[in-house]
């Protein structure tokens, strides 16, 4: 159970560790192979995937467009290339919030990020240009345990999330009654009937959200209730039925587990304004989005205007300070040097 | 039901990015890169809120990303400036160039290993003569 998370968290780890920049780098092949291998394998393990929708072919390419986008960030030596890389991160991660219905998020992450950001950061590059090959680039601070690092709290997290979302016991069980649902003697392929549907009814209980879950629920204390009447009258008909029955409508509920639907279940807890307009009507985004920044989260916004002017003035304070004294620089330009100046770093 | 749109897959992108940024935020020497890793952790953190939002069926994992882009936007334009300034003092990106600023008793760390010498310069590019002569007939007179 753990194999599927292990193998790609170690896999990417070495080919992590393999393409960090250093003076005397590894070959490329090794460090490209082992993150290609990760990668792909972490899409086989770890993403449920289903049915090839156009929905879920975007979502492959844009998740793994960021991943190789990410990767290449960190272990690019040229800083030009590193920020076109995020670039692509941004984009793709833009891609990622119109999947899940976040338009205005979208254009709003493209201008600020993928517009503004990394083209300041472009300029600020061109200005500190650096001739030749420098400490900077070519060497990485502690390779080994800042991989370690970062592969651990990945695994660590690819682990809690599975923990929280699969549910192996539940398959387990579900795959049994939809056997004995199609075998002659439902009880007998069981085996232990009576603990099976003891532990069923345990594990439905202990799943949150879902929206036929109550149903199932009932379903099985009903079938629990009556099936000792069934076993006497050995009635395998009324048997085989309610399994079936339980094993469809359970299949049908582990696929709304962590479904990114709204569920009446959880639509009941929440506050604020909701996605779905109270009439039915088709899902709104900016509206919806607009009355909540203005009437829940005004005064955050207030204040987060506030930050933009209060970082403004910073900005312009900090590098608007002239470290040499500028005829200093004017002078040395026109080659005629400052002794004043002369072994100043 | 369409089980790719589950909230785990989504949530399993955002901490690889985020695990992605953090390499590169400790392992990194260039101040732009180690800034952009640190932008790229708060992507990962992003995709994570969208996707809590969409799950609950309300906004305000939208409404977070917006003030998360907001304090972003803030952090990169202090962050450049200080980069630029930085930059003016010692002419170099190299983080480890401000190691003095360490705490007391803590080891410098040093570069052992040289680096390799720098490129050669890439040679000129051979231009072809630009407006060649024509040849011109030689006039011949008959007079």
């Amino acid at each position: 159970m753990l194999l599927p998370i292990i193998l790609p968290v170690i896999l990417g780890a070495m080919g992590v560790y393999l393409l960090l920049p250093r003076v005397r780098p590894y070959p490329i092949f090794w460090g490209t192979g082992l993150s290609a291998m990760a990668l792909l394998l972490a899409g086989f393990t770890l993403i449920r995937s289903g049915m090839a929708l156009p929905e879920n072919l975007l979502f492959y390419c844009f998740s793994a467009i960021a991943i190789v986008a990410g990767v290449l960030l960190i272990t690019q030596r040229n800083p030009v290339h590193a920020a076109l890389s995020f670039a692509l991160v941004v984009l793709s991660t833009c891609g990622l919030f119109l999947l899940q219905a976040a338009p205005f998020l979208m254009a709003a992450t493209t201008i600020v990020y993928a517009g503004a950001i990394v083209v300041t950061f472009l300029f600020v590059i061109m200005l500190a240009q650096q001739t030749g090959w420098s400490d900077a680039d070519w060497r990485s601070r502690e390779p080994f345990i800042a991989t370690l690092a970062g592969f651990v709290l990945v695994g660590a997290l690819l682990y809690l999330l599975q923990k929280t979302y699969e549910t192996p016991v539940l398959d387990k069980l579900l795959e049994r009654a939809e056997a004995a649902s199609q075998s002659d003697s439902p009880s007998h392929e069981l085996g232990n009937d009576e603990e099976f549907l003891t532990a069923l009814q345990a594990e439905l209980e202990k799943i949150r959200g879902g929206q036929d879950r109550e149903a199932l629920l009932k379903e099985v204390t009903i079938v629990r209730g009556s099936w000792k009447e069934w076993k006497d009258k050995r009635d395998f008909q009324e048997m085989r039925a309610a399994l079936h029955r339980i094993a469809e409508n359970g299949s049908k509920l582990r696929d709304q587990i962590g479904t990114m639907s709204p569920q009446d279940t959880t639509r009941e807890h929440m506050s604020g304004y909701s996605v779905i307009p109270n009439d039915g009507g088709i899902p709104e985004n900016v509206a919806p989005l607009g009355r909540t920044l203005f009437t829940d989260y005004l005064l955050p916004v207030e204040l987060g205007g506030t930050l933009l002017l209060v970082a403004t003035i910073g900005a312009i304070a900090i590098s608007g300070r002239r470290t040499t004294p500028p005829h200093g620089n004017s002078l040395r330009r026109r080659g005629e040097g400052s002794p004043e100046l002369e072994g100043k770093p | 039901m369409n089980p790719a749109a589950t909230l785990q897959n989504y949530l399993i992108v955002g901490a690889i990015l985020f695990g992605l940024g953090l390499i590169g935020f400790l392992a990194r020497r260039n101040f732009i890169i180690m800034f952009l890793s640190a932008e790229m952790m708060l992507q990962g953190v992003a995709i994570n809120l969208v996707a809590f939002g969409r799950y609950r069926g309300n906004l305000q994992g939208q409404v977070f990303v917006l003030f998360v882009l907001t304090v972003a936007a803030c952090e990169a334009a202090v962050a450049l400036a200080l980069i630029l300034m930085l930059y003016r003092t010692r002419r170099s990106l190299d983080v480890s160039i401000w190691q003095e600023l360490r705490e007391p008793g803590q080891e410098p760390t040093l570069d052992e290993e040289p680096l390799p010498p720098p490129p050669p310069e890439p040679p000129l590019p051979k231009l072809t003569p630009a407006g060649v002569e024509p040849p011109h007939p030689q006039e011949v007179s008959h007079v």
